[in-house]
């Protein structure tokens, strides 16, 4: 009888056996399998939540004479570990005038004396998103009419809305924006919206008047970039904010930026800003050693446990293989025969391990995690008496966590799996084999 | 023969059976302690991480149900003002760690002999270039410009609520004119008035990381004043600075609580002070950065939950399928002990006693060496997890549903032999 016939006949014979046998090594490598989808898994939320921190660097390029521009910008973005997330800012000054090209009037505040050629003047902040402004996010700016500015849009501007009011322009008017250089520049805006403050602007008596909070007015930094450098069709800005996905890897990106050719990186500031990384940093790096640690134990005793059940199920066959070696079978010949058997199973198991797995880490992908890529954040304004709630759509460009079996786990599995099941099997069986069959038979159960 | 006895001579004779159900039963055991460990230290760790995104609430005087006035600065509230008291009464709310307000005014300083302290880059003019901008502040490290990491603290300590006459100031500055943490210098909110002139002690220095070129940060008053000429002040000292000046107070105050989920319940405990007539007072909670992160905070300890629950409840299978493995193989024998006259209960008696002879001795040392494990393992592939720590809870938990389990398992797999008479269970034979 052929060695496979018999260990066919065997595991039918035996299906109780048979059976636990199967339902073991599926549990196992199932277990595994899950095991080595939640560390990817983990890995993911790691990344995002360094990504969640926000680290990033900011380019001062305003010494330069046509500051950052679109082949500069793009060189940067091209460099590998940045998320994709940018800012880009100018600041510069300029005269207002209505559409016909008469002059705005502006607060003059409490100043007396009007500095020459800013009698129409105020701050102009360009920005690729309005939105994100340090006016918007700590001086307590608010949009209250319109949309806010984005890089989409070209030639637009958001006025105060006591500027407006001053000047009768409302949403959907034009009126021309003039550099307060002897250069003559002149751009053509519509106005997209209108903010107002919601704090009190400090120390007025000291502030020029062209930086009273009434006198600013937000643009695109195409528009600011005309003002300033005479470009067309092209931007150019004075500042760029880069995020990067791992706030480890700043410094490294820095380097990398300040290799980029043909610009003057002496006149330039780069400033790293990842002070809530910095913060959070020992943190993470203990809940990651708790991820490692829990999936080694998990592994290392999953593979011990499976090492232990072979060993303890052989054992059952001393006198099964006694009879087999008086019977004139040889060693080999018997072992081979466990060892189909083992792998007979092994297989089927290990077959569907793939379909009970991934079903499972489905279930935890689906149904437990958070699953947002888009985050959303609310930013709470509780008053004694009322309380509202604005929502405030950020995209931080996060991973979707997937927990699922990878080809390469699955595949680290099988190998795995089967070397453990020829290891363990020759393992138990070697005391049995290296006795004599009468040594065997007599040692009865 | 009694069975007590017949268990002991089963478990000794076949040694090296009873050495691996042993075996296994303890590396089971170990892995469910772990892994109630794990998922414990997990929660402790994820709210530490939660915890450094430095979640705060902002109180703030509401300009808009206050009055207003006029003077030649233009328009300002009349608003009251938060006093020191009000900031004390809402600290002591329960998860507040601490709170910081300040006061900004520009102080002129001087040495001891009464030499002005030049600013960085002086203007020429003396009473101008002694000017520094300066915070008089209850906790100077929770400031906005410290927290946001422009200036960082590089020798010394911050200003804090002591009583004490204190002073932080930059570290171009004390190098400038030769001063170190310990000196003593004066300040004055007016010079040549009847504004007295103190004695400040520098507890601290700071160093300025944040580029102060960059005009983000030009929309304020204290954009007009370079990093290195800020100064901090203790608020004891501050009050007597400025004790000339009646309507300079607090219009905001952060406070800042440990743990993050908490915070909405903590804003609805401060708003139910009654001393405090909040008509007058803003809330605002500031919690963005918590907000970006605390999805994939949950994310991981989901996952790490996850796996210790599959992991036990795992476990627990195993256990069963390895006991009804070692007693089918046992059936002979049942068959043997029926047949002699013994008593079925007395049978399973007997089999559930050697496996707790086997659990007596794998439980205690499954537990001693769990609280092991963690630590090894850490130490082997360099991770440092202090918190991995078995405790007896966990062991007594592991230890009872256990002892069931195993009962369970000797039970379902004796059953379906008991059921059958002597002699059918024999002519089955192996």
């Amino acid at each position: 009888m052929s060695l496979w016939k018999r260990a066919c006949l065997y595991s039918m014979r035996k299906r109780g056996k048979t059976i636990t046998l199967f339902m073991f090594l599926l549990i196992m490598a199932t277990l595994m399998l899950i095991c080595l989808s939640i560390r990817s898994a983990a890995e993911i939320a790691n990344a995002n939540i360094k990504k969640a921190l926000l680290g990033y660097f900011t380019v001062n390029a305003k010494q330069l004479d046509s500051g950052i521009t679109e082949d500069m910008l793009g060189q940067i973005l091209a460099i590998d570990g940045l998320s994709g997330k940018y800012t880009l800012r100018s600041y510069s000054y300029a005269n207002y005038f209505d559409a016909e090209r008469n002059p705005l009037e502006i607060n003059t505040g409490s100043v007396t004396q009007i500095p020459e050629k800013y009698a129409n003047a105020g701050k102009l902040v360009a920005n690729s998103n309005t939105e994100s402004d340090s006016y918007f996010i700590d001086a307590g700016f608010e949009l209250t009419e319109g949309i806010a500015i984005t890089s989409e849009q070209k030639n637009v501007v958001l006025l105060h809305e006591k500027f407006a009011e001053r000047n009768g322009l409302s949403v959907g008017d034009r009126m021309f924006l003039g550099d307060v250089s002897d250069k003559s520049r002149a751009i053509s805006v519509q106005v997209a919206g209108l903010f107002t403050n919601t704090k009190e602007q400090e120390a007025m008596e000291i502030t020029p008047m062209y930086d009273l909070y009434d006198n600013i007015v937000f643009t695109d930094p195409a528009t600011a970039s005309y003002l300033l450098y005479g470009t067309e069709g092209e931007t150019s800005v004075q500042y760029g904010d880069f995020y990067v996905n791992d706030p480890d890897n700043l410094e490294q990106v820095m380097a990398q930026v300040q290799e980029i050719k043909g610009v003057e990186w002496d006149e330039c500031i780069l400033t790293r800003y990842a002070k809530d990384y910095q913060n959070a940093k020992t943190s993470l790096a203990g809940l990651q050693n708790i991820v490692f640690i829990a999936i080694a134990i998990v592994s290392i005793i999953s593979f011990l446990v499976l090492v232990l059940f072979l060993t303890l199920r052989l054992r059952g066959r001393i006198h099964e293989t006694g009879i087999y070696l008086a019977m004139g079978v040889s060693k080999c010949t018997v072992l081979m025969q466990y060892l189909a058997e083992v792998f007979l199973v092994a297989a089927v198991a290990l077959l569907m391990s793939y379909g009970t797995s991934a079903a499972i880490s489905n279930q935890i992908g689906s149904t437990l995690l958070s699953q947002v890529t888009t985050d959303t954040y609310e930013t709470t304004d509780l008053t004694g008496v009322t309380e509202t709630i604005k929502e405030t759509l950020i995209d931080l460009g996060l991973s979707e966590i997937k927990v699922s079996v990878s080809g390469k786990d699955y595949l680290a599995i099988w190998l795995f799996g089967m070397a453990l099941c020829l290891g363990s099997t020759a393992l138990a069986a070697y005391p049995i084999m290296k006795m004599k069959p009468k040594n065997t038979l007599s040692q009865m159960s | 023969m009694n069975l007590g006895i017949r268990a002991v001579l089963y478990t000794v004779r076949k040694w090296k059976k009873t050495l691996l159900v042993f075996a296994l039963l303890l590396a089971i055991m170990i892995l469910v302690l772990s892994g109630l460990a794990i998922a414990d230290a997990q929660e402790e760790q994820s709210a530490e991480l939660r915890g450094t995104t430095g979640v705060s609430f902002t109180v703030s005087r509401n300009t808009a149900t206050g009055g207003w006035g006029s003077g030649n600065g233009g328009s300002y509230s009349t608003q009251e003002y938060l006093t020191p008291d009000m900031m004390e009464q809402i600290a002591s709310v329960d998860g507040i760690k601490a709170y910081n307000a300040s006061i900004r005014t520009i102080l002129c300083l001087s040495n001891t002999k009464g030499q002005w302290l030049e600013q960085l880059e002086p203007t020429g003019h003396a009473l101008v270039d002694c000017q520094f901008y300066s915070y008089g502040c209850f906790n100077s490290e929770y400031h906005s410009l410290f927290l946001s990491g422009a200036l960082v603290l590089c020798d010394g300590k911050a200003v804090d609520m002591s009583d004490d006459n204190e002073i932080v100031i930059s570290k171009e500055i004390a190098d400038k004119h030769g001063l170190k943490v310990g000196d003593t210098i004066q300040a004055v909110n007016t010079p040549l008035s009847d504004d007295q002139t103190m004695e400040l002690e520098i507890v601290g220095v700071f160093e300025v990381v944040a580029d102060k070129t960059d005009e983000r940060n030009n929309f304020n008053e204290a954009s007009y004043y370079d990093y290195a000429n800020n100064a901090f002040v203790s608020e004891a000292a501050m009050k007597g600075l400025l004790e000339n000046y009646a309507d300079v107070g607090y219009a905001s105050a952060d406070f800042f609580v440990s743990d993050p989920e908490q915070l909405e319940v903590i804003i609805h405990q401060v708003q139910s002070i009654n001393s405090i007539n909040w008509n007058n007072f803003l809330v605002t909670a500031n919690d963005e950065v918590y907000e970006r992160v605390s999805n994939s905070i949950s994310d991981t300890s989901t996952l790490i939950t996850t796996l210790v629950i599959i992991t036990t409840v795992i476990s627990m299978v195993l256990i069963i399928l390895i006991l009804s493995i070692s007693i089918r193989s046992r059936k002979h024998e049942i068959g043997i002990l029926l047949a002699t006259g013994i008593g079925k209960t007395v049978i399973l008696l007997q089999y559930v006693l050697e496996i707790f002879l086997v659990a007596i001795a794998a439980f205690p040392l499954a537990y001693l060496s769990s609280r092991q494990v963690a630590r090894a393992l850490g130490t082997l592939f360099g991770k440092t997890v202090e918190n991995v720590i078995v405790t007896p809870h966990h062991f007594i938990l592991v230890s009872v549903v256990g002892t069931v389990l195993l009962v369970m398992a000797v039970l379902l797999s004796c059953i379906p032999i008991i059921r059958f008479s002597p002699k059918n269970i024999l002519s089955q034979m192996e």
